[in-house]
């Protein structure tokens, strides 16, 4: 055994004294663990060696809840998933029981989810970029983000009725047709999305502070991201061009033109850039969508079976009011069996596995969470990295409890 | 055995057969209003129309909207039949989909709505009631009449318990039906025609004979309602076990309807026995769900009158153990109850066995005394349900009545008494001279003459609270099964008995509803196989 | 267009797919629970199927099933191609109380999806290297989304748990090692820290703990070697 001056004899060797590794806990109730996630560190001094993300504060119940009611009353639930983009699960939700029932919904009622949920993807990108970016420091590309948000809210509001927690999707259809002046209201927002867009981007993009901390950082190879289950912009950063609306075309997305943007590095910045992109992408959509859109005829189907009869028509004949007790009473009928269905959430593949026994209450509904598998990459991403690092990598997978933990 | 073709599928029938019952045998359900396997046929509802399509085909001459000529066109459709009253023949074909049927089924449905109000809301038979199923399964449309609907007599009160709306109702006669070929009493009959007709009562009548509640239960609508259970509970909060109902010994299978949210039962529905009692309950079986919960004991009590103490359940086990241990075995009378189950009678005859106390006694009610009378329909003159199963419990001891065991007490010979159930002593004055004797134990569900002369009362589940069995007058064995939790603290009789024997130092090995059962039908088989004449 | 590997699975596993439906388009596939992880890596393996995207591991919970002598639980695999685009679900029956061999040496991504079925359901999967629970905390009774657990029951009070014994901890151990040195960035970008799989095949890329014994031990024995070829070196100078 070589005595211990000989071992550090050079300098910059002895800075790499072996040092007890520290285990720290980082949340639950951690500002930047939003979401109440918590992870256990295991540092070497700044650096993370190993670390256990710990999901489950924000558990719920939601599946084992959607086993008692209707098909109808998981709405509710499904808003609360992704409680930053509620219209995606929502339609997320009336596409996987429509599969297993069969039936279409008219047009009309398509280009309305597509518009709609598309408005809720920008939104979803808004706040992860703004929130990213405002744990780094940068306070006004947040306000300034949100401050449009709040103008696409108000479009979702005279919508919906709510800003944030629609229930709107109905299973066939919507539960009320579009505004008079939805087209115009959408159409006078997509300026301002484009300028918002551009002057984040400019508050941002050339800012050495957040290029640091966003480039190089929290990076995820393109073998371990599909490995690893991971979707949407999580995916795409790596470089894998996978995006549901486009891979497989659901409703009436394959009546549009417009691009999947993918990084190169699967940093944190590519996910930043790749947000920023996609929500250039959804005004494309949006913008054709309105152009192609009817203007009248129904947005749900008509099927008294399926769809809630009109309240007028309830009050006054007999036939809505069976139709109205049966539906609410005990619920729409789905067929024996089970399909899985999904659909590009705000943070990727948002999947519904949905088992019927025949009668109107789910048998068992599973939720795919993109975020789950998102989450579940931090580790790596995070592995080698800083401490300090874990804010905004934990920020660009935008992780939204609600949905992860269910 | 023949059969015919059912939409490609073989249903066995037997001959004189229509092809609603066969298939309703084979378990398929072709949709019907009017029709009731227990009732003779009326076909009038129409909505059981068939296609047969073996044989010769008549067809109807109609005219069909065509489109493109914006006219009705000429067309002709197959004649349907309804399935509840044309004979299964060998051989034949029927469908009961497709277009044609399909659309009779529809329209069926749309005219039986045309005037019908809108009172689900309020209707007493929503959740059940086969216009809304119907609709559901066979219309689907909205509805095309726009004038205002006919308006018929509502809320009539036809007998003490029922009430009858006559908008609701879609004249399938059945309930006339009931009246006629169960009861024979013509008491209702329809009048008037087309959209105008209405059930009425004969004149100067009442709806009042012993099987009122069976209208109401065929009524496949809201028309009929029972003032029992009007606006108590809405049927899809409720659930449903399986009963055998306690008020005579014929045991009428029922299903017992209870709330499970709040532990109450609200009503008893007859259930299917072709052995027994068919598909039908009499009034006053009906209305067994009462004892449910009126005149309950919750707690025991110790002592009589003035000087009575409530008493915690653990507490009363160890009393009523101190008081028999204190008694003279030879003295004390074992009571077994005609109204109590099996399980219940067969553990504490054993019990008296342990014990050493070789004198049984059955309390029963007896018809005279509750104003019980039988009938040829479905009522035996024995108002206990289990009259069979007590006395299968004694095994071969003799059971004396409750007029023996007044007598020895007068007579010195009985000092105590443990007594089973609230049945029995209804009689003025029968249980006089129980009410001297310092050791009265009852366990019993609900107060009764027994509870009311007993020095120690421990209450125990009711035949609602517990699974159990009952042999009914025909010898038969029908088990029952738990609706609602009892009360807290309180046991089954033969838990709360095992238990009292545990403290007196005897084992009694049961723990399970299923071991006692099994040990007693295993001596009842034996006991038949001993003497096949006498239980059959 | 995932009926060609429907027909694929047929072809080579013949018998041991019990079953093979596609109900609203959905293929799916049954397997014995024995033949799990031999038809899951051909999927990910076969050039034709070539299922490397992990989608989802869950499962069905049928107590009536039970009953009538059958296996209580579904459990599932959902996966899909990257290159042909293509989804496949693999579906297998599971008796309560039997173990499944876990499909994480197949996807890394089924590590977390194995262990919510498992705190959900309560079947566990054999191989898997950190079967806690996930969702619920370790003091949870009953297995949540079994049929038979009530939506409403209470759970006990969780005592104060001390830090020391904090079983929500992960597993990492205290002899599980002290690191020796940073990040080696140039090894890392040059995605030289692969590692094979035990079973099967190689995962391009996957990170490891640092502080896992056996990277710590691989380091201090390059140090070693390190040390000794200088001292080998020193003399001869």
């Amino acid at each position: 055994m070589e005595a211990p001056d000989e071992i550090f004899e050079d300098e910059d060797e002895a800075l790499e004294i072996p040092a007890d590794p520290m285990r720290l806990n980082m949340g639950p109730s951690h500002p930047a663990m939003h979401g109440t996630i918590r992870m256990v560190l295991d540092l070497d001094g700044e650096t993370v060696m190993n670390v256990d993300v710990q999901p489950g504060y924000l558990h719920r119940g939601f599946e084992k809840s959607c086993e008692r009611g209707t098909w109808a009353q998981v709405f509710p639930y499904a808003d609360r998933l992704n409680y930053v983009s509620p219209m995606l699960n929502n339609v997320g939700f009336s596409l996987a029981v429509e599969k297993l029932l069969g039936i279409e919904v008219p047009d009309r009622g398509q280009y309305y989810r597509v518009i709609l949920g598309e408005l809720a993807r920008i939104c979803d990108h808004f706040t992860s970029n703004g929130a990213g970016a405002m744990e780094l420091g940068a306070f006004t590309p947040f306000l300034w983000l949100l401050k449009v948000r709040d103008w696409v809210w108000d479009i979702l509001e005279r919508e919906t009725g709510a800003r944030m927690t629609h229930s709107f999707g109905r299973i066939g259809g919507m539960a009320f047709p579009p505004t008079d002046g939805f087209a115009d209201d959408v159409r006078a927002i997509i300026p301002e999305i484009h300028k918002v867009v551009g002057e984040a981007e400019g508050l941002l993009l050339k800012n050495r502070i957040f290029l640091d901390r966003m480039q190089g950082v929290g990076i995820l190879s393109k073998e371990r991201a599909v490995a690893l289950g991971c979707s949407g912009p999580v995916l795409r950063s790596t470089g894998v061009a996978y995006d549901v609306r486009k891979d497989h075309p659901y409703m009436v997305y394959d009546r549009f033109d417009f691009e999947v943007p993918v990084g190169e590095d699967g940093d944190n910045w590519d996910r930043f850039m790749v947000r920023m992109e996609e929500i250039r992408q959804s005004i494309r959509i949006i913008e054709q969508a309105l152009d192609q859109m009817p203007t009248d005829g129904p947005v749900s189907v008509t099927d008294s079976r399926i769809m809630l009869p009109e309240k007028r028509e309830v009050y006054t004949t007999i036939e809505a009011t069976i139709a109205h007790f049966k539906l609410v009473m005990e619920g729409l009928k789905c067929p024996k069996g089970a399909v899985y269905s999904f659909t590009e959430g705000g943070n990727g593949e948002l999947g519904f596995y949905i088992v019927s026994d025949g009668s109107g209450t789910p048998y068992r509904v599973r939720v795919r969470p993109p975020c789950w598998y998102n989450l579940q990459a931090v580790r790596e991403m995070l592995i080698g990295d800083m401490i300090a690092d874990i804010i905004p990598t934990f920020g660009s997978i935008n992780m939204i409890g609600g949905e992860c933990d269910r | 055995m023949p059969t015919f073709k059912l939409n490609g599928q073989d249903i066995p029938f037997e001959p004189g057969d229509t092809i609603m019952r066969a298939a309703w045998r084979a378990g398929i359900e072709i949709p019907h209003y009017c029709w009731h396997p227990g009732l003779s046929v009326a076909a009038n509802c129409r909505m059981c129309l068939v296609h047969i399509t073996s044989g010769r085909q008549m067809a109807m001459p109609t005219l069909k909207w065509d489109e493109k000529k914006k006219a009705y066109v000429p067309d002709t459709k197959p004649k349907l039949t309804p399935a509840c009253q044309q004979a299964a023949g060998e051989g034949m074909e029927v469908t009961s989909v497709g277009e044609e049927v399909e659309n009779a089924q529809a329209h069926v449905q749309e005219f039986l709505l045309l005037n019908h109000p809108v009172d689900c809301p309020i209707c007493d038979q929503a959740g059940e009631c086969k216009l809304q199923d119907y609709y559901e399964e066979h219309q689907h449309t909205a509805k095309r009449k726009q004038t205002e609907p006919v308006h018929k007599p509502k809320g009539v009160t036809f007998g003490p318990t029922i009430v009858y709306d006559a908008e609701r109702c879609i004249m399938c006669t059945r309930c006339i039906r009931v009246c006629d070929e169960l009861v024979g009493d013509h008491v209702l009959d329809m009048r008037e025609r087309g959209n105008k007709n209405e059930i009425v009562l004969a004149p100067g009548r009442e709806l009042d004979h012993r099987y009122t509640l069976m209208t109401e239960h065929v009524c496949p609508v809201g028309a009929l309602t029972s003032q029992d259970f009007r606006f108590k509970a809405r049927v899809w909060f409720l659930k449903s076990v399986e009963g055998v109902c306690t008020g005579c010994s014929t045991g009428c299978n029922s299903h017992v309807d209870f709330d499970p949210r709040i532990g109450k039962v609200y009503r008893l529905r007859p259930r299917d026995n072709e052995d027994v009692n068919k598909f039908w309950m009499c009034d006053d079986g009906m209305m067994t769900y009462t004892e449910v919960h009126e005149g309950r004991l919750k707690t025991p009590v110790d002592g009589r009158g003035e000087g009575a103490e409530r008493l915690l359940p653990e507490e009363a086990v160890d009393l009523v153990a101190a008081k028999l241990g204190a008694v003279d075995a030879k003295k004390l009378a074992i009571v077994l109850s005609a109204g109590m189950s099996n399980e219940d009678n067969w553990v504490l005859a054993r019990f008296a066995e342990k014990l050493g106390a070789g004198r049984l006694y059955l309390a029963a009610r007896e018809a005279e005394d509750v104003g019980w009378e039988g009938d040829d329909i479905l009522r035996s003159s024995d108002p206990n349900p289990n009259r069979a199963g007590a006395t299968l419990a004694a095994k071969s001891v003799e059971l004396h009545d409750l007029e023996d065991l007044a007598q020895d007490v007068l007579a010195g010979e009985v000092s105590a008494v443990l007594a089973l159930g609230h049945h029995g002593g209804e009689r003025e004055g029968a249980l006089d001279a129980l009410g001297s004797l310092d050791t009265v134990v009852v366990l019993a569900s609900n107060e009764g003459p027994l509870s009311a002369v007993a020095s120690v009362q421990v209450p125990v589940a009711s035949w609602a609270e517990s699974f159990g069995s009952f042999v009914n007058g025909q010898g038969l064995f029908q088990t029952f099964t738990r609706a609602i939790p009892s009360p807290d603290g309180v046991e089954t009789a033969w838990k709360t008995l095992v238990q009292v024997a545990a403290a007196l130092g005897h084992d009694l090995g049961y723990v399970r509803t299923g071991e006692v059962r099994d040990e007693l039908t295993q001596s009842a088989t034996a006991e038949a196989a001993a003497e096949p004449t006498a239980t059959a | 267009m995932s009926k060609k590997v429907t027909k694929l699975l047929q072809k080579e596993f013949g018998d041991k797919i019990l079953l093979a439906t596609d109900f609203r388009g959905d293929a799916e596939v049954t397997v014995a629970p024995k033949h799990w992880v031999e038809v899951a890596t051909f999927l990910r393996d076969h050039e034709k199927s070539a299922m490397d995207h992990f989608t989802d591991v869950t499962a069905v919970d049928y107590p009536e099933r039970e009953m009538e002598g059958g296996a209580r639980f579904d459990v599932l695999l959902l996966c899909r191609s990257m290159q042909h685009n293509h989804r496949m679900r693999l579906r297998t029956e599971l008796a309560d109380g039997k173990k499944l061999a876990s499909l994480t040496p197949v996807w890394s991504g089924a590590n977390w999806a194995e262990r919510e079925v498992y705190d959900m359901f309560g079947i566990e999967f054999e191989g898997h290297k950190d079967l806690r629970r996930i969702l619920m905390y370790d003091e949870f009774e009953g297995w949540p989304l079994r049929k038979d657990y009530p939506i409403d029951r209470v759970q006990p009070l969780v005592e104060y748990r001390d830090v020391d014994s904090t079983l929500k901890l992960p597993p990492f151990g205290i002899e599980e090692g002290q690191p020796f040195a940073r990040i080696d960035w140039e090894e890392r970008l040059a995605g030289r820290d692969e590692q094979v799989s035990p079973s099967i095949g190689l995962q391009l890329g996957q990170r490891r703990a640092l502080s896992d014994s056996k990277v710590a031990e691989d380091q201090a024995a390059e140090l070693a070697q390190k040390k000794a070829a200088d001292a080998a070196e020193t003399p001869e100078s």
